[in-house]
C-alpha cells in the first residue's frame, strides 16, 4: 500500500487555474522528486498537502485512508512536514526556538531544557557544514541566507513526520551542505520515511531521487523511475508536445539582419541576485529574458531602472554611459519599466484613471499644473492604442480588471515615448485577450524603433515574442537562444542545468 | 561570507550582542540620565520617599505599558487600554461602595475588575483577530464603547474608594511601602510569563504571521490570547490608579493610552511586532514619569510644561534610536 496518494487535486486562484489535475503517489522509504516548469503547479500541490492551501477538488489518501487536510496544524497531525521554499522562520527568534516553533515542548511554560536538547539534535546533523556564527542561540535574522535555509531544513526535520516535503531546499546551499543534507535524506529513507523533493537542479535530482513525477501546466503527466530515465527524457516530458509551438510565425527573424546601434548595453553588470550580466538591445529588437523564476532576471531589470541597487558593471544608454541611481533619472534618460506586480510598482490605488496614466508625463515634461482636458487629449489615444476598456477617465483604477489596469500602467509610458522599455513579467494575472493586445502593441512599438527587454515567467510568451532569448540560471546568463534555437527544449535544458 | 566573519570580530561585536540580547539597554541608559538630572534639580527626588512616590504614581502606566507590550509583540496594537482602565476603575469603586467597603468587598471587587479587564481584552481580540478588522481602528472603536460603559456605571467622577483600599496601596508593611511588594510580585509574574509558550508564540506571530501560520501555529487564537493578557494587565493598571487617586473617574485612563504606546517604543520594542521586551516597556514608562517630574523640578512655567514634555519625549525617542543603531551597527 502506498504511503500517500493524491488524486485529481485542483486549485484555482480567482480565474487562474494553478492546478488542474495533480496526481502523486509516494511510497514509504523513497525520495520522490516533483519537477515542472515555472507555475506548473508543483508548489501548489505541496501546499495543499501541507494544509496552507485548501484544494478545490480531488482526494488525498494516507496509508490508504482518505483524509481532509484543513490547515497546517491538521497536516502535522496527519504526519506531514514541510520545508517552505520561501522559508517560514521568525527572524527575531533564535535558531533553537525556530526549530521547535511548530511544537514547543512543555505545557503552558516552555520546557527550555527539552527545547535545547531537541534543537541540538538537529543542529548537530549539520555541525560540520553550518559555518561560522551558527549556534542554537543565534538570532535567525543575523544568519546568512544558506544558514537560514539550514534552519528551515532542521525545522522540517524536527517535525519527524512520516511524509516530509522539501520545496527547493538547496537553492542557497553550498556543495558540502548539499552533500550533508543528502546523506541525512538517505538515512531517513532507510528508516522508511517518505520524502517529496522539489529541485530545479538536474544533477541533484538524479543524485538523490528514486522516482520522478513531472507536472506540466497544472497536470501530472507522468512518473518515472530515476534509474530508467535520463535528464533529456525528463526535460522532454516537461516540454510535452509543445515544442512545435515555439518560435512560431508571430516572431519575425528581425534582429539578425538589421544590427543597428544598441540602445541599451550592459557589460559585466552585477548586483544583488545577479553577476556579470552582459547583453545588448538593438533599436527595434525584443530581447527575452528566460529561465526559471527568480534567477536574477527581474533583479537585473530593476537595477537598470534604479529601483534596486547595482554593485558593478557599466550600462550604456543610446551611446553614452548611464549610472543607474534611482527611477527618476532612469525615466529622464528614456527608460521605462513595467512590472507584473501592479500593486507594488504600478498603480496608484484608489485614484482616478487619468492620474494613473499621467505621472510619467508630469515628470518628463516637468509639469506643475495641467488642464484635465489637455491631459485627457493625450491620455485617450494612448489608452485606445491598447484597446483599454474603461468607463471614464475620472473613474478609480480599482474599478478595472487586472488586464485593463496593466494597460493603464503601460499607457503612461506611451504619452512620452521612452527609448527602452523594460518589461518585468508584465502579464502576471491578466487575461488572455489582454495579453494578446499587449504583445501586439509591444511588437508595434519595437517596429517603431523602441528597444524592448521582456522577462516573462511564461515560457510560451517568451518563445512567441522575443527575437532572442537569454536564459538565466543562478544569477547569470547561461545561454543565448537565437533563430531556430528558440525552442522550449533548449530553454528548459539551459534553465535546469546545474548552476 | 567574509562580511559575517568580520562583523563578529569587530570591537563593537560584544556591545552589539549585548543590545541584541537586552534591547532595553539604551532605554535604561536614558532613564539613568534622567534620574541623575532629577537628582540634580531636586535632590529629594532620588531619596527613598521620592522614588516611592514615583513608583506609586507611575506603577499604573508601567502596568499599562506591559499590557500594550503583549499586543505589540504580535504586531497588533490596542488603543482601548486607557478605556479599559477607566471601566475597571469605576466598576471596582462602585462595587466596593455598594458592598460596604470591607476587606472582603475589596477583594471581591478586584476579582470582578480582573474579569472585566479580561472580558474587554477578549472582545478586542475577537474583533481584531477573528473578525480581521484593522487593529488601530477596531480598538479605537471598542475604546469608545468601553468608555460608554464606564460612563453608564458612573456618570460623574468623584465617588471615593474605600479607605481600606487606598490606605493599603499607599501604606507600608514592615517599613517597606506596599508598592514595592507589588513591584516585586510583578517582577515574578513577568519572569514567569516570559517563559510561557504564549510569549514565544506572540513574538513568532509578530515576526511573520504567514510563516507562523504555515508552521502550524493557531495564529488567531494566539492573537486573542495576547489581547486577553493585555486586558488583564490593564485591569491591574486600573487597580494602581484607583489606589493612587482613591476615587472613581470614568475618564481617568483615556489619556494614558498613547503614553503606553510611547513607553513600549521607548523601551526598544518594534511596533511592527516580533521584537521587544516587557522590561523595556517598564523602563519606557519610567522615562515618561521621570520626564514629567523633571519638567516640574526644573521649574518650567505651567503653560510651557506640555510643550517641554513633548520635546523631551521626542528627544528620548531619538536618543534611544541613535544609541540602539550605533550599538547594532
Amino acid at each position: 500500500m502506498s504511503k500517500l496518494i493524491m488524486r485529481g487535486v485542483s486549485k484555482a486562484y480567482g480565474a487562474t487555474l494553478a492546478l488542474r489535475r495533480g496526481d502523486l503517489t509516494v511510497e514509504a522509504g523513497e525520495v520522490h522528486v516533483l519537477i515542472g516548469s515555472n507555475g506548473s503547479g508543483k508548489s501548489t500541490l505541496c501546499k495543499v498537502l501541507a494544509g496552507s492551501v485548501r484544494p478545490d477538488g480531488g482526494e488525498i489518501l494516507i496509508d490508504g485512508k482518505p483524509v481532509t487536510i484543513t490547515g497546517p496544524h491538521a497536516a502535522r497531525e496527519h504526519g506531514i512536514g514541510i520545508f517552505y521554499q520561501e522559508l517560514s522562520l521568525a527572524g527575531h527568534r533564535t535558531v533553537a526556538e525556530n526549530i521547535c516553533l511548530p511544537d514547543m515542548p512543555g505545557g503552558i511554560f516552555v520546557d527550555r531544557k527539552a527545547l535545547e536538547i531537541r534543537a541540538a539534535r538537529y543542529i548537530a546533523l549539520f555541525e560540520t557544514v553550518a559555518g561560522e556564527g551558527f549556534s542554537a542561540e543565534a538570532v535567525v535574522e543575523n544568519l546568512r541566507a544558506d544558514q537560514r535555509q539550514l534552519v528551515e531544513i532542521m525545522k522540517a526535520l524536527a517535525t519527524e513526520a512520516p511524509i516530509t516535503i522539501f520545496d527547493e531546499p538547496t537553492s542557497a546551499l553550498d556543495r558540502a551542505q548539499v552533500d550533508r543534507f543528502f546523506d541525512i535524506l538517505r538515512g531517513l529513507k532507510a528508516d522508511g520515511r517518505s520524502i517529496i523533493f522539489i529541485s530545479h537542479r538536474m544533477d541533484e535530482i538524479f543524485a538523490i531521487g528514486d522516482r520522478v513525477t513531472v507536472i506540466r501546466d497544472g497536470e501530472t503527466v507522468g512518473t518515472e523511475n530515476i534509474a530508467d530515465t535520463n535528464p533529456a527524457a525528463v526535460i522532454r516530458l516537461m516540454v510535452g508536445g509543445q515544442d512545435e509551438l515555439a518560435a512560431g510565425a508571430s516572431a519575425p527573424p528581425a534582429a539578425a539582419t538589421d544590427r543597428k546601434a544598441a540602445v541599451l548595453k550592459a557589460e559585466n553588470f552585477s548586483g544583488k541576485g545577479f553577476a556579470n550580466v552582459s547583453f545588448e538591445v538593438a533599436k527595434g529588437e525584443i530581447l527575452g529574458f528566460g529561465g526559471l523564476h527568480g534567477q536574477g532576471q527581474s533583479a537585473v531589470l530593476r537595477a537598470i531602472f534604479g529601483a534596486n541597487l547595482a554593485a558593478g558593471g557599466t550600462i550604456t544608454l543610446g551611446g553614452s554611459a548611464f549610472t543607474p541611481s534611482n527611477p527618476r533619472t532612469a525615466i529622464r534618460r528614456g527608460l521605462a519599466y513595467v512590472s507584473g506586480d501592479r500593486s507594488r510598482d504600478g498603480i496608484i490605488q484608489g485614484r482616478p484613471i487619468i492620474e494613473n496614466a499621467t505621472p510619467i508625463h508630469y515628470l518628463r515634461q516637468k509639469l506643475q499644473l495641467a488642464r484635465p482636458a489637455a491631459l485627457a487629449a493625450r491620455v485617450k489615444p494612448a489608452l485606445e492604442a491598447l484597446h483599454t476598456k474603461f468607463g471614464g477617465l475620472s473613474h478609480p483604477i480599482n474599478s478595472l480588471s487586472g488586464g485593463n489596469q496593466q494597460k493603464i500602467v503601460i499607457a503612461r509610458w506611451l504619452i512620452d515615448r521612452p527609448d527602452v522599455l523594460l518589461l518585468d513579467d508584465p502579464t502576471k494575472g491578466i487575461d488572455l485577450s489582454a495579453k494578446a493586445d499587449l504583445f501586439s502593441l509591444i511588437r508595434k512599438l519595437a517596429e517603431e524603433g523602441m528597444g524592448i527587454v521582456l522577462y516573462s515567467s511564461e515560457d510560451a510568451e517568451l518563445l512567441n515574442n522575443a527575437d532572442r532569448i537569454l536564459v538565466f540560471n543562478g544569477g547569470s546568463v547561461r545561454r543565448e537562444l537565437t533563430g531556430a534555437d528558440r525552442t522550449r527544449y533548449n530553454l528548459y535544458q539551459a534553465a535546469y542545468e546545474a548552476a | 561570507m567574509t562580511t559575517a566573519t568580520i562583523s563578529t570580530q569587530k570591537p563593537g561585536g560584544g556591545l552589539k550582542r549585548l543590545v541584541e540580547r537586552y534591547p532595553f539597554l539604551p532605554a535604561l541608559l536614558i532613564a539613568l540620565v534622567l534620574l541623575a538630572l532629577n537628582g540634580l534639580y531636586q535632590p529629594r527626588s532620588i531619596s527613598f520617599i521620592g522614588i516611592t512616590g514615583l513608583v506609586k504614581t507611575y506603577l499604573a502606566l508601567m502596568m499599562l505599558a506591559i499590557a500594550q507590550t503583549y499586543v505589540v509583540y504580535a504586531g497588533d496594537i490596542d488603543l482601548s487600554v486607557g478605556a479599559i482602565v477607566s471601566l475597571v476603575n469605576v466598576v471596582i469603586v462602585v462595587l466596593m461602595e455598594k458592598m460596604g467597603g470591607s476587606g472582603f468587598s475589596v477583594v471581591a471587587a478586584l476579582g470582578v475588575g480582573l474579569l472585566t479587564g479580561l472580558a474587554c481584552g477578549i472582545v478586542n481580540g475577537i474583533v481584531v483577530a477573528a473578525l480581521r478588522l484593522q487593529a488601530i481602528v477596531a480598538t479605537f472603536a471598542t475604546s469608545i464603547f468601553f468608555t460608554g460603559l464606564a460612563l453608564y456605571v458612573m456618570p460623574v467622577a468623584g465617588t471615593p474608594a474605600p479607605a481600606a483600599f487606598w490606605r493599603t496601596y499607599g501604606g507600608r508593611f514592615f517599613e517597606i511601602p506596599f508598592v514595592f511588594y507589588a513591584a516585586i510580585l510583578l517582577a515574578i509574574v513577568l519572569y514567569v510569563l516570559a517563559r510561557t509558550r504564549l510569549a514565544t508564540q506572540l513574538l513568532a506571530v509578530g515576526d511573520d504571521a504567514q510563516a507562523a501560520f504555515q508552521s502550524g501555529l493557531p495564529v488567531t487564537r494566539i492573537r486573542i490570547q495576547g489581547y486577553a493578557l493585555c486586558g488583564l494587565f490593564a485591569a491591574l493598571a486600573a487597580f494602581c490608579i484607583t489606589g493612587d487617586t482613591a476615587s472613581g473617574d470614568p475618564l481617568v485612563g483615556g489619556k494614558m493610552t498613547l503614553f503606553s504606546v510611547a513607553a513600549v517604543v521607548l523601551g526598544g520594542s518594534a511596533l511592527s511586532g516580533g521584537f521587544g521586551t516587557v522590561v523595556g516597556s517598564i523602563i519606557g514608562a519610567l522615562i515618561i514619569g521621570l520626564i514629567n517630574s523633571l519638567v516640574f523640578f526644573v521649574g518650567t512655567p505651567s503653560e510651557w510644561q506640555n510643550l517641554v514634555q513633548g520635546l523631551a519625549i521626542l528627544i528620548a525617542l531619538m536618543a534611544g534610536v541613535l544609541v540602539g543603531r550605533r550599538a547594532r551597527a
